[in-house]
């Protein structure tokens, strides 16, 4: 399994941070958000200074690169809990 | 000072509530209960508002406020600042993703479709740190 973490931000530190825990997490670039305006995952004037953020979103691939699980944020402090996104990718 | 039991309670509910909450970000249990901080907040400001009807004393008057300002400030966060408008995502369940190329922290392109035939992938859309 490949986790893709995508966010406007270049997160390098991040990346630092998931290589030293050994995590299956790469950091992508959307820095323009070209891909979640074309995901539709635009949170219009969501961010502190009223830019367009994401919107919390995670997405489960099949080896088909078919969408299997889909879970989108209605209030940004709440998460999916990792162990349904690990039953998501376990039933696979 | 054992008059003051409602009043010390009730503080440490509507403070704790907070605090706990934003100490325990990573439990997901916690972190995805958000409203449970408000609740007790307002607990809190129930138990200082009887207290306050019952000895209108600077304990319980300052334990009144003190709940007052929290459940009135983690009420508008919780369900006004927080919330995120539903979207008209184009991704479906069943369907494929619509393949990109993005740059990782090293400014190496990944490509979605790279993947295919190899591994699953969960794509995790955030807001960054800014």
């Amino acid at each position: 399994m490949q986790i893709l973490a995508i966010s406007p931000d270049p997160n390098t530190k991040s990346q630092e941070l998931a290589d030293r825990l050994k995590a299956r997490y790469r950091f992508l670039t959307d820095g323009d958000l070209a891909l979640t305006r074309r995901y539709g995952l635009v949170h219009a004037r969501g961010g502190p200074n009223g830019e367009d953020v994401p919107i919390p979103t995670t997405v489960v691939i099949d080896r088909h690169g078919i969408v299997r699980w889909l879970k989108l944020a209605d209030n940004y402090q709440v998460r999916p809990d990792p162990t349904d996104v690990a039953r998501a990718v376990r039933a696979l | 000072m054992s008059r003051s039991w409602p009043a010390l309670l009730s503080v440490v509910l509507s403070l704790g509530a907070v605090v706990g909450y934003f100490a325990l970000l990573r439990v997901p249990a916690i972190r995805n209960h958000p409203a449970l901080y408000v609740l007790a907040c307002a607990l809190a400001m129930a138990i200082a508002a009887v207290a306050s009807w019952r000895a209108p004393r600077w304990p319980n008057l300052t334990a009144l406020a003190i709940s007052a300002v929290l459940l009135v400030l983690g009420g508008y966060f919780n369900f006004v600042f927080a919330r995120v408008p539903a979207a008209g995502t184009t991704l479906r369940v069943g369907e494929a993703a619509p393949d990109f190329t993005l740059s990782d922290a090293t400014g190496a392109p990944v490509t979605l479709a790279s993947f295919r035939d190899r591994t699953p992938v969960v794509l995790v859309f955030y807001r960054g740190y800014w």
